[in-house]
């Protein structure tokens, strides 16, 4: 990597790590990119020219931490026990316990997901291939421990999961849930889908 | 289906007897309204400011305050006025219902039909949801709750008609279903669905919502 290009990643991590930051201190809309430029000790200028807008920062900034948290799913994954709604359990219990340490960070993520005014170099949540993979892996291999039918329609189930587990943040959102509380209601919300997906005797 | 909106066509349920200032400052509100509406639409809610709805409107700042506490508020008041438009047509779909899951479906489809008319708008309210204060999830709240009751009443003949299971969790169903109705609008926004696609799809997530439900 040549010095240049040295410069401008480290410019990008200092812009990534300020913005993260920032959102979770002040909340995203209040967030202004002057401010991301001022905390990282960058100019504007060069904030705009790693990244388009606002909204790809914020974009930016969670695939970096999803991509760390995801690492430690692989290693992880393995040493899950239980049926596979234990399991499922635990994959959202540890989200919200990770997610909770920066909740309005998160919260402005899922808010973004549905902004009117949608950029290009964005990947909103809910779009995210990692999560629904693991889940649907998790949920594939259910059917050789035998507590999931084979015939489920495996990415619709994966889809609602995720459903849930977004909206759980709202806990969070509007009366300041802790992960304990949001991964109880997620407990519930498979319970119930669970017993649609066993086999049927 | 047509859906006017209330702010726009208010004017056929005022009372005869406003006097003739009561009638202007209506007038003022109505015009303010749909000035907010166009803008929320446009800009979504952070980036309309009062300063721009007055604009728009063509009055001063101080005009609209007048009126109107601040964004919020004229916010909220766009919402629930959408809101109470199609409330009672929710009702009369998952009323026609012969099943759960097409009561369901009959309920929702209102919905979508409604809000796909003016996706930018409900896109702006989602997100506000998700940042806003405890004044704007109060309100959200209510508005939900009428729809969560017509949700659990649609349950609640299913298990009555014997379709679920007498010790289903209805309250537990109706959130699941919730969540998937407004996780839909995604595709919507990123996708392009259509109507059709938004319920043909909820009708396969409702499908397995209730597969544990069934009786």
């Amino acid at each position: 990597m040549g010095v240049r290009d040295e410069q401008k990643q480290a410019t990008r991590e200092r812009v990534l790590e300020a913005a993260r930051d920032l959102f979770n201190e002040t909340g995203y809309e209040e967030t202004t990119i002057r401010a991301i430029a001022e905390r990282a000790g960058v100019s504007v200028g060069s904030v705009f020219t790693t990244f388009a807008s606002k909204a790809e920062v914020l974009s930016h900034v969670m695939q970096r931490r999803l991509g760390d948290l995801y690492a430690e799913f692989d290693r992880v994954l393995p040493f899950l026990r239980g049926t596979t709604a234990d399991r499922l359990c635990s994959i959202f219990a540890i989200h919200y316990e990770f997610e909770t340490r920066r909740v309005r960070l998160f919260l402005a993520h899922i808010a973004a997901s549905y902004s009117p005014t949608n950029d290009p170099g964005v990947t909103p949540y809910g779009r995210n291939e990692h999560l629904a993979d693991m889940l649907e892996m998790v949920l594939r291999d259910g059917v050789g421990r035998g507590d999931v039918r084979p015939d489920l329609d495996f990415a619709l189930t994966v889809e609602v999961l995720k459903a849930c587990y977004a909206s759980n943040y709202r806990l969070a959102a509007a009366q300041g849930a802790d992960a304990a509380t949001m991964s109880a209601a997620m407990d519930r919300q498979i319970g119930l889908i669970a017993s649609g997906w066993r086999p049927r005797l | 289906m047509s859906f006017v909106s209330v702010n726009i066509e208010s004017g056929s349920e005022t009372p005869v007897k406003l006097t003739r200032r009561a009638l202007a400052k209506q007038r003022t509100r109505e015009r303010v309204l749909s000035a907010a509406r166009q803008l929320f639409s446009e800009r979504g809610y952070e980036g309309a400011t009062i300063r721009d709805i007055a604009q728009a409107a063509g009055m001063s700042t101080g005009a609209v305050f007048a009126s109107f506490s601040d964004k919020s508020e004229l916010f909220d008041e766009i919402l629930t006025a959408d809101y109470e438009v199609i409330y009672a047509q929710m009702k009369q779909a998952a009323r026609d219902g012969e099943n759960v899951a097409d009561a369901l479906i009959g309920l929702f489809g209102v919905a979508y039909s409604f809000h796909l008319e003016q996706l930018p708008l409900l896109q702006a309210s989602i997100a506000v949801s998700w940042t806003r204060s405890d004044a704007a999830e109060k309100r959200a709240r209510g508005d939900i709750k009428h729809l969560f009751a017509l949700i659990n009443d649609a349950l609640e003949r299913g298990v009555k008609a014997g379709e679920l299971k007498a010790d289903v969790n209805t309250k537990l169903v109706a959130e699941i279903a919730w969540d998937v109705y407004v996780a839909n609008y995604r595709r919507a926004v990123f996708d392009g669905w259509t109507v059709e696609n938004l319920v043909a799809h909820l009708r396969e997530q409702l499908t397995l919502i209730l597969a544990g439900a069934r009786a």
